[in-house]
């Protein structure tokens, strides 16, 4: 086996990396921290399923608290740079796999651009989880209650997912197949967050409904984009998604076709909550009822309009 | 299982030490160096007995693996103050009585340290947002956030620099 530069300070002093300690009798234990991207593809390849992509481990760590022994092999992500990069390229967003929540509330390309993205990833946890848990983690991980997934879908992300083999490109819709599920395979990583850069008049509001302010998982998420024409009244475009009301994130498409082309002043807040309202098929939990969950959902997107209204109407004067 | 050696920097010590692929950073700092001011509460990331301070950063060291720590500059509660010398939040939180069982007190600490150096002069939302990844089960947190605007005062009035006591 090669060795891996730079990655443990005794590398020849861990298992994976010595061939002599790794007899394959009992299985044996390796942690791999490669700087580039393809060492990882190629360690991915070699181990498929017997490795563990590590990010930031918020979610693993919780995931696996008294059985970390079952983990045979790390590949931990944490010295690919390029990775961790927020960057603009054309007319497009490229966020590495690898940027923390911590990294994406105090980008200032972020706050400028994706509002909602902003503040979604302000809002989650506690310092001490922002400043380890990434955006990759949180997309991967796929809890129907992720914060930033909603917000990735508004703003029509698109997710690059990798393998030794060949490279993809999926939006988030088709990325998510069931709560904790995706379409990533064993020898995939997902290396980065596509978004395209929104027009000039983009629009966009966020509500999370928890339990308390720090540490809370949602019990519902909105996200809500809309995108209006040069006059600032006539609304182009709009993505409503949610989040914890489904097993995956959702977008109301209805909502899209009742409002595209409309006049702005003259839409009918109420009808459109209870579209959401309609469409949504949340679960009974310990976080809320269904019943509880319709009610609010109704209610958060009448006011996520009424903000945006108003968002709009500061810019016309 | 088979072990491995990492080496970091902690307390401004440099440290190499054998571990394993399942210990936790929280492990290490407490069964292998017995920096035992770092407290396991919850284990899974909500309580903030666990935090330390990894390459700059406000951590939970329940979440992290030992090997993760190959390379960082850690700081536990050990590493701010002695003795002979308290770190001014330290202080701040001794009068005002901030500190009951003191179960939560080292992670409340550098948590507010670490605030404060982002922000010296925080305003109360600020504070428990700083703080939000802390639990204290005793005091009902005014008292610790009494005891942070009073070192978030004491500091910027003296520069920034460790206080010495007052008078
Ligand atoms: C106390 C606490 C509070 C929390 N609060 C919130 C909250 O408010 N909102 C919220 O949304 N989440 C919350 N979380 C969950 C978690 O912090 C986030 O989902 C975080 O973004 C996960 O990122 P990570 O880097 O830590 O993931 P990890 O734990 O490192 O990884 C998660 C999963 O993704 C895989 N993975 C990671 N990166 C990649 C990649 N690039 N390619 C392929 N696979 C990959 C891992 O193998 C693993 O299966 C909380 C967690 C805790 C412990
Ligand atoms: S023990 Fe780590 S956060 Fe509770
Ligand atoms: S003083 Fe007892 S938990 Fe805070």
């Amino acid at each position: 086996m090669e060795e891996f530069p730079q990655g443990l300070q005794n590398s020849k002093d861990f298992s994976g990396g010595d061939s002599k300690k790794c007899q394959r009798t009992v299985p044996c234990q390796g942690y791999f921290a490669p700087q580039r991207i393809e060492e990882a593809l190629e360690i991915l390849s070699r181990y498929g399923k017997e490795i563990k992509i590590i990010a930031g481990g918020t979610d693993l760590l919780v995931q696996y608290y008294d059985r970390l022994y079952e983990i045979n092999n790390w590949l931990d992500l944490k010295n690919i740079k390029e990775l961790k990069e927020v960057k603009i390229n054309k007319n497009q967003m490229i966020i590495g796999a690898m940027v923390t929540h911590t990294q994406l509330e105090s980008s200032e390309d972020i706050k400028t651009y994706y509002p909602v993205l902003s503040q979604a990833a302000a809002d989650i946890g506690s310092p001490q989880i922002r400043n380890r848990g990434t955006i990759g983690g949180n997309i991967v991980n796929a809890s129907p209650a992720g914060d930033l997934l909603s917000p990735l879908m508004a703003y029509d992300a698109q997710f690059k997912l990798q393998s030794n083999q060949r490279e993809m490109i999926v939006p988030a819709e088709e990325f998510f197949i069931g709560p904790k599920k995706t379409i990533l395979q064993p020898n995939q990583l997902l290396t980065r967050i596509i978004l395209p850069l929104p027009e000039e008049k983009t629009y966009g509001c966020w509500i999370k409904i928890g339990k308390r302010k720090a540490l809370a998982i949602a019990t519902i998420i909105l996200a809500l984009v809309v995108k209006m024409a040069e006059d600032n009244k006539t609304v182009k475009d709009v993505r409503t998604c949610l989040g914890s009301v489904a097993p995956t994130p959702i977008e109301i498409k209805e909502v899209r076709k009742k409002m595209a082309g409309k006049n702005f002043n003259q839409l009918d807040f109420a009808e459109l909550g209870q579209i959401v309202e309609d469409k949504i098929s949340p679960i009974d939990d310990i976080r809320g009822t269904r019943e509880y969950r319709k009610d609010v959902a109704k209610e958060i997107m009448i006011n996520a309009l009424e903000e945006i209204d108003s968002a709009r109407r500061e810019r016309n004067y | 299982m088979s072990k491995l050696t990492i080496g970091f920097i902690i307390n401004g010590q440099k440290k190499t030490i054998e571990t394993t692929t399942s210990t936790r950073l929280l492990d290490l700092i407490r069964d292998d160096l017995h920096l035992t001011g770092t407290k396991e509460g919850c284990g899974k990331g909500e309580c903030g007995a666990c935090t330390v301070i990894m390459n700059g950063e406000l951590v939970a060291s329940c979440l992290i693996l030992a090997t993760q720590s190959d390379g960082a500059v850690i700081t536990t509660i050990e590493g701010i103050g002695d003795n002979e010398c308290l770190d001014p939040v330290q202080e701040a939180f001794i009068e005002t009585g901030a500190v009951q069982c003191g179960f939560c007190t080292p992670g409340m600490i550098l948590a507010a340290k670490k605030m404060l150096e982002e922000n010296p002069h925080p305003d109360e939302e600020e504070i428990k947002r700083g703080i939000s990844g802390n639990l204290c089960r005793c005091t009902g947190y005014q008292k610790i956030i009494d005891a942070i605007k009073l070192a978030a005062n004491r500091l910027s009035s003296k520069n920034g620099g460790r206080s010495e006591k007052d008078d």
